[in-house]
């Protein structure tokens, strides 16, 4: 029974369901359900390893991009308004502390939500090289001492990932301490 | 009271971050610049004026707008990577404009 295995996407496209009606009742519960269920069963998404949780670090991850998206926000409309037409950018490449798909998605998503940033491309070749990048742009660059900032940047935020969903073992491969 | 003037702090930043990202979509030079103030202060005036309105809204109906918040937050950042992905492949990024650029580095050892 697969969709007994995947109760996380039928529970949240239930409470989805719910948060669009916008009321709570037997019925609206029950036929969400329903619809969820058959949803799950006609439409399965892949069966992903469950991750590791932390949620302290989790929480350190939130704030850490937040902080960021209030930061890089401030930055950006700066450089529109007092630079414009002339502002500059880069593309920055940063190296993949994780292979795995959790990790490389989360950390592209957080960087495309702060403002002035963007993953570009995502190289896994040579992982174990230690070749694989991640691709910045970054608007509002100088010089590269800006771009030391900015790869210092991912390469923290990354850390952050990796804490709060990452398997021991990429915990250690960070030298990062498990809990 | 309270209410009101949280609600009305949070609508006039969410108008002004909606201002700043149209300033910057007119005043920036090429199109990944364009991208990140089309999209990224959009999205933040967005969410702020949502919560802004449901402050003032009773619990049902606000619940409505968390998802319309979830739904904008987790698909412009998507969009908008393509959109870059793209722009970069074809050339119509300003390739002047860049301070550093590694994925050409490595596009050019790519094609050896």
């Amino acid at each position: 029974m697969n969709v007994l295995r995947r109760w996380p996407q039928v529970l949240w496209l239930t409470v989805v369901w719910v948060l669009l009606w916008g009321t709570v009742s037997v019925k609206i519960v029950l036929g969400g359900l329903l619809v969820a269920v058959l949803v799950t069963a006609l439409f399965p998404l892949p069966l992903l390893p469950r991750l590791p949780l932390r949620p302290w670090r989790l929480v350190r991850l939130l704030g850490f991009v937040l902080m960021d998206l209030f930061i890089s926000g401030v930055q950006v409309s700066w450089e529109a308004l007092w630079y414009g037409p002339r502002s500059r950018a880069g593309i920055v490449a940063v190296p993949l502390l994780s292979r795995s798909n959790w990790a490389i998605t989360l950390t592209a998503g957080a960087v495309a939500l702060t403002p002035g940033s963007f993953v570009l491309q995502i190289d896994r070749r040579g992982f174990d090289a230690g070749e694989a990048r991640l691709y910045v742009y970054a608007l509002g660059l100088r010089d590269p001492e800006d771009a030391e900032r900015v790869r210092t940047m991912v390469l923290r935020l990354q850390h952050k990932v990796i804490g709060a969903f990452g398997t021991p073992e990429e915990l250690r491969m960070c030298g990062e301490a498990g809990e | 009271m309270i209410r009101d003037v949280v609600c009305a702090v949070l609508l006039l930043l969410g108008a002004l971050s909606c201002l700043l990202g149209a300033l910057g979509l007119v005043r920036l030079p090429d199109l990944p610049a364009r991208l990140q103030a089309a999209t990224k202060p959009q999205t933040l005036g967005l969410v702020l004026i949502l919560v802004g309105t449901a402050v003032r809204l009773e619990f049902e109906n606000a619940a409505t707008l968390v998802l319309i918040v979830a739904f904008q937050v987790v698909t412009a950042p998507v969009i908008s990577q393509i959109v870059a992905r793209s722009a970069y492949r074809t050339g119509t990024m300003a390739r002047d404009n860049l301070v550093v650029d590694d994925l050409a580095d490595r596009m050019e050892r790519d094609a050896d």
